[in-house]
């Protein structure tokens, strides 16, 4: 009897965050510095910051097939394959295996990219950081498309500030409406042909164009120091991990801050399989866990949770958490859970050679591009598709590998790859996409290994985003023209699907009731308010612009209002 | 350079650049095609001595090592059995055998390198012939059905692995460019000289 309790207080906590990749680090973060006893549930087994970076030092040489991946993993990372680079020899072990992990596309086509260790994708994002505009959030009700935001760009403006500091945040401000500026570190520098591209662009066509928004410590402060973490070494070698914690990640930045405060315990290899409903009190009251190595079945309780285990893992564990009161899956009145399902979609753009500029060259590697924001439906601009993209790209002058498709080999041939080639340029264009409800995904009725239900997709595009995408082409052969590069291939990847982006979102919406989504504007599960969702899965719309700055501010301003409710008792 | 190492790519594909075959192809790749299955593959002896020979002449050695100094001729038939499928297993073999009925070894080098010369343009030919059919029948065709099915050229596979195996062996990095695993800055140049190495990371 005594164990029991014993057992069950060694299980309890003030707050659970399921998931420890960008937003469930930073509810880790904020709840554990509020002053709660937080354990972090994740799936996936443990990494540790720097010594878990296993390839991060390795030579080009020190890969058996220098990068590329083998037949092999070809067949077990087959989702993984479509990005053309996750499966990569060098940082592999940081992806999912998909044969292990199955899903299963019933009609169309559906990427998902996983990552189920310490951090999740906060290791792997490409680290691109936008805030919103005021029109992402107005446009839904606007147009009459998905559902109304019930939140602004003024209730996330303080959050973003709040997160930009402490992740730390390296770009140009620029003014733009479209585009508003974060708190930045100092930006990162253009080459030259990348600045006559700009002031091309700026002059002829009047559109903006700007050093990428990346979350690399250009200058660390102090905040960042104080936890170990160091500027960038412009090596861009990041989806290895980075050891100097350069980028920000959960294993860099908000798992330390976390644990500083003596409050945080980590749970790893604890697949969350459900959330424990509570009739009597219409809460939650904790979650069932399934150990991935033991399959052991465990419970732990908590006063909140947050639900944060990406966008597609969260929205299923809802799914699955059901109950008498729900049970079409929890918080799930309004039959939206699963639905929406958005990213960005990319694959259309233009590249080019350049002429000149042979005396520029430049020395380290620049883990950052360009970035046009979006001028399509802005401002006078009217298209014949609703809302935009930006785009992003840059310059850089070709290496060795210009030899594989250029005539000659013997001595001089040899001699002349070993110095750098000519410049080229590319861009590609990343789209906002619709919310649709038939682009969804459900429980299947098969297993996987852990007794849990496959997801079963069906998500494809619609006319919105194949317009989009001819124009995507388009612009960026306009723009490349407009600054006087060479030999322009304009494209338009056709087999491409929603989830190429590694943005998916939408699946548990915001939204103004219970009727029309499954979170209010605090991010609690309408009327299982102790439930939060902070990830993608919240996303009423899409935007154009990389999600997850937009993740880690909200994520910041929902566990503010858990922890006052808390205070107030209302929770 | 960007997030989307695929832009990277498609820049490659489209200057008729970089890398063909697998890593592109496989961005196609669908959940349970199957249709070409990984075969063993292994070469003869004979095979090895041709694929050598070939190989150090598209990276001889000169003042610095040559290709088969940095072992690329292991290289290349490693990569070919672990990364490569029954298509480029075949076109491969077949032209080694076609440089073997030619009776490319008994040449003097200067015959070798005519032979080889040759080659190119044929295979250049050849490739082209695949892009224009693909684009008549349009993108979403399989690529399995056309360059696929007939395998990457023999000639655009040595090359390719040919250079891979050296530029990223130790010894061609070392010999060929000034390595810099951690730069420490960003710094741009503007009075690069023709001599200057290219910086590799
Ligand atoms: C290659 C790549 C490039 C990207 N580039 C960018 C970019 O430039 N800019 C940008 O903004 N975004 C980018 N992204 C997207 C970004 O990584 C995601 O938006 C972000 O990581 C989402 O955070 P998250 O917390 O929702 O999910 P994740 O970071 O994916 O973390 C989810 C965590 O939950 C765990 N989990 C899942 N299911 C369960 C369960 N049932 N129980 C317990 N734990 C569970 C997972 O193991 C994981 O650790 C990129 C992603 C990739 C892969
Ligand atoms: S480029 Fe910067 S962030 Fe990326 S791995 Fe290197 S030091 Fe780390």
């Amino acid at each position: 009897m005594n164990l029991n309790i014993d057992a069950i207080k060694g299980q309890t906590f003030d707050a659970i965050v399921i998931g420890s990749g960008i937003s469930g680090g930073w509810a880790a973060k904020e709840l554990t510095e509020k002053g709660l006893k937080v354990a972090v549930l994740e799936r996936g087994r443990e990494i540790k910051h720097i010594e878990g970076y296993e390839t991060a030092m390795k030579n080009p040489w020190e890969f058996d097939h220098r990068g590329r991946p083998t037949n092999m993993a070809a067949e077990e990372y087959w989702a993984g394959m479509r990005t053309g680079y996750t499966p990569a020899e060098e940082h592999r072990y940081l992806f999912e295996n998909d044969k292990q992990n199955p899903y299963i596309e019933k009609k169309g086509g559906f990427d998902w990219i996983r990552a189920y260790h310490t951090g999740g994708k906060s290791l792997l994002w490409g680290r691109q950081t936008y805030r919103w505009n005021r029109e992402d959030f107005l446009a839904n009700e606007k147009e009459g498309v998905g559902t109304p935001w019930p939140i602004g760009y003024d209730d996330l403006a303080p959050w973003y500030s709040y997160v930009e500091k402490f992740a730390g945040i390296s770009g140009q401000a620029e003014g733009l409406d479209v585009l508003p500026d974060s708190d930045f570190l100092p930006a990162m520098q253009m080459t030259a042909p990348e600045v006559h591209f700009k002031n091309a662009v700026n002059k002829k066509l009047g559109r903006p164009v700007t050093v990428g928004r990346v979350a690399h410590l250009t200058k660390p402060g102090k905040q960042h120091t104080d936890l170990g973490r160091s500027s960038c070494n412009y090596r861009n070698k990041c989806m290895r991990g980075c050891p100097y914690g350069a980028y920000f990640s959960s294993l860099s930045a908000t798992l330390p801050a976390a644990m500083r405060t003596g409050r945080l315990t980590m749970i790893h290899n604890a697949i969350a399989a459900e959330i424990i409903y509570d009739e009597s009190t219409q809460k939650a009251k904790g979650v069932r866990v399934i150990d991935q190595n033991t399959m052991e079945s465990k419970e732990y309780f908590a006063k909140i949770i947050f639900v944060n285990a990406g966008a597609i893992g969260s929205t299923s564990i809802l799914m699955n958490s059901k109950s008498n009161r729900y049970q079409n899956g929890l918080g799930n009145d309004s039959d939206q859970l699963g639905r929406n399902i958005m990213d960005h979609h990319l694959g259309a753009g233009a590249s080019a050679t350049i002429e000149g500029f042979e005396k520029d060259y430049m020395f380290g590697n620049r883990p950052n591009g360009l970035y046009i924001p979006r001028f399509q439906n802005w401002g006078k601009d009217k298209r014949s598709y609703s809302r935009g993209f930006g785009y992003q790209g840059g310059a850089s002058r070709e290496g060795w590998g210009r030899g594989v498709g250029a005539d000659g080999f013997g001595a001089e041939f040899k001699e002349s790859l070993t110095h750098p080639g000519q410049w080229t340029v590319g861009f590609g264009g990343f789209g906002e996409i619709l919310p649709n409800p038939e682009n969804r995904f459900v429980l299947g009725a098969q297993k996987d290994k852990w007794g849990l239900p496959i997801l079963e997709f069906s998500a494809s595009f619609g006319q919105n985003e194949l317009q989009m995408r001819e124009d995507m082409m388009n612009e960026a052969a306009t723009m490349l023209e407009a600054a006087g590069f060479k030999n322009i291939n304009a494209y338009n990847k056709q087999d491409t699907h929603i989830g190429l982006g590694i943005h998916e979102m939408g699946t548990a919406r915001m939204g103004t009731s219970v009727k029309n989504s499954i979170v209010n504007k605090h991010n609690q599960v309408h009327e299982v308010k102790n439930v939060f969702m902070t990830d993608g899965a919240v996303m009423a719309s899409a935007s154009c612009v990389n999600p997850s700055l937009t993740y880690m501010a909200m994520t910041a301003r929902a566990a503010d209002f858990a922890v006052n409710e808390l205070k107030k008792r209302n929770l | 350079m960007m997030k989307r190492r695929d832009a990277i790519s498609q820049i490659a594909l489209l200057l008729g650049g970089a890398f063909t075959a697998p890593t592109l192809m496989a961005m196609d790749v669908r959940k349970g095609n199957t249709s070409i299955v990984a075969a063993d593959f292994s070469l003869t002896d004979a095979q090895r001595q041709i694929v050598s020979a070939v190989a150090e002449h598209i990276i001889p050695r000169t003042s610095t090592p040559g290709a088969i100094d940095a072992g690329v001729p292991a290289f290349i038939e490693m990569m070919l059995k672990d990364c490569y499928k029954k298509p480029e297993h075949n076109s491969f073999l077949k032209g080694v055998s076609d440089l073997a009925k030619a009776n490319f070894l008994a040449q003097p080098a200067a015959g070798q390198v005519a032979m080889l010369t040759l080659l190119e343009a044929n295979t250049k030919d050849l490739m082209k012939s695949y892009s224009q059919k693909r684009i008549k029948v349009g993108d979403n065709v399989d690529k399995d059905t056309l360059e696929g099915a007939n395998g990457v050229p023999f000639w655009r596979l040595m090359k390719e692995l040919t250079l891979l195996g050296y530029y990223t062996s130790e010894k061609g990095i070392q010999a060929s460019f000034i390595y810099e695993p951690v730069p420490g800055k960003f710094e741009l140049i503007t009075d690069m000289k023709p001599t200057q190495k290219s910086f590799v990371y």
